[in-house]
């Protein structure tokens, strides 16, 4: 069985991959399946590179792809090279960062990305006030109020982190405009940190 | 509520530079606002850190799958034995399904996809699940089910939202035979409005055709056909699995 045979989309070429990555339509996910099994070997490559083991090959790939699916679909992967090129280049960097976090003895290159990707949109003076606040946060009762939300809130908050536009929500989820998703979203994140108040 | 807009907006990407400045300069000047912001900035992070641990399950899914039959360099020079032993293993494989009329039964189906799938199960831990989660998975891939078992029930127990959880407790039933058990598992899963990767209906298909009884084969495809229709996980199963039923 070649590799191929698990690629959701194995006809589409690369740049099917971004339009599809960019449109969030129903095939999404498909394409974001088929770019991880295309390039699979990379972490074979990691293995003997940097000396990796295949779970540690596996964590940067699979990191690597998870980088490029958000900036595929927020526009910043600009094609100067191809994206097989881009995705190396990924790659390295996060075999790179694995090795120096394992000698410091941080074993997580993921935990707080999502967190940090977002800061990186806040101009220094103001990042640091908010990253202070950001580390005052309880983030096990974070999570923990999250996951007592109900499950329309839970569903709508989900597909926006998944990179999904609350145009595209509200078609998937059969709301009439996008407007609607945006003010119950937000008023799902409202409830959130009444509930996380409640508890601190 | 107006805040939360405002932060939206900025983080979206929809304002001026004008906009951002002024954004930036309130978050310097205005307390309450930059907590405001910390804690979208730390209820979307988190919420998207979750996304990307469901897809890390995915992907290992993906990439466990393709490991199970690694393909074979063979020599060029000695491809052509092999074509033609290929040839005659498909030629007899042709007239049997010719003759045996190209169906199959459900149970036939479903004990290849679990021995193909289910042979050892791989996680990604998420957050303060990370423990009791690889332990049980250890477990099972240590072929301790019984053991593996327990886990995961207490996990559901502690916490009734837990999916991954029941979905691997569905699974080890379902290797024990206990149907009725599993279907429990898989429903309470169909049911979690909350995951958009839901295999919880292809996995009662699977069970009922694994089951066998009066019935199941035609219940199963009812759900295969929902599988397909709604596009969920296991869509690409279920369309193979229908034409040989």
């Amino acid at each position: 069985m070649s590799i191929m045979a698990f690629e959701q989309l194995p006809n589409a070429t690369d740049e099917d991959l971004i339009i599809h990555l960019q449109q969030g339509s129903h095939l999404k996910r498909k394409a974001e399946d088929t770019l991880f099994t295309r390039y699979v070997y990379f972490i074979k490559e990691g293995m003997h590179k940097y000396s990796l083991t295949e779970d540690e090959a596996f964590d940067a790939y699979s990191d690597t792809i998870l980088y490029a699916i958000g900036s595929i679909a927020d526009n910043i992967f600009e094609k100067k090279s191809s994206l097989k090129t881009y995705l190396y280049k990924i790659f390295c960097n996060k075999s790179v960062d694995l090795i120096r976090k394992k000698t410091t003895n941080k074993n997580s290159i993921h935990q707080t990305a999502s967190i940090t990707d977002m800061l990186l949109k806040i101009a220094d003076t103001a990042r640091t006030v908010v990253q202070q606040l950001i580390e005052k946060t309880d983030m096990d009762t974070l999570a923990s109020r999250l996951k007592q939300l109900g499950d329309k809130c839970k569903q709508m908050l989900a597909l926006y982190a998944d990179g999904y536009t609350d145009k595209e929500i509200a078609a998937a989820l059969d709301y009439k405009t996008a407007d609607v998703i945006k003010t119950s979203r937000l008023r799902c994140i409202e409830k959130l940190r009444q509930a996380y108040n409640n508890n601190n | 509520m107006d805040n939360l807009d405002y932060i939206d907006d900025y983080f979206n990407g929809a304002n001026t530079s004008e906009q951002i400045k002024l954004f930036e300069q309130k978050i310097m000047s205005d307390p309450g606002f930059a907590e405001d912001v910390a804690f979208y900035t730390s209820a979307t992070g988190t919420l998207k850190e979750q996304a990307n641990e469901l897809k890390k399950v995915r992907f290992k899914e993906i990439y466990l799958a393709q490991k199970v039959i690694p393909a074979k360099v063979i020599p060029i020079k000695g491809i052509w034995r092999y074509m033609a032993a290929a040839s005659v293993v498909a030629a007899v494989i042709g007239l049997t399904l010719f003759f045996t009329a190209g169906k199959t039964s459900p149970k036939q189906l479903a004990d290849a996809y679990i021995t193909q799938n289910f042979a050892t199960m791989q996680g990604i831990s998420m957050g303060t699940k990370k423990d009791s989660l690889q332990n049980g998975l250890d477990l099972y891939n240590h072929g301790k089910l019984t053991e593996a078992l327990v886990q995961f029930k207490s996990m559901v127990k502690n916490d009734s939202t837990d999916a991954v959880a029941k979905k691997y407790a569905g699974i080890i039933c379902l290797r024990f035979e206990n149907y009725d058990e599993a279907l429990q598992y898989f429903s309470s899963l169909e049911n979690d409005a909350s995951l958009y990767i839901n295999p919880g209906k292809f996995y009662k298909a699977l069970t009922l055709m694994e089951r066998n009884k009066t019935g199941d084969k035609d219940a199963a495809k009812v759900l295969l056909h929902d599988v397909v229709d709604k596009n969920l996980e296991g869509k690409d199963f279920a369309v193979g699995w229908l034409k040989k039923l």
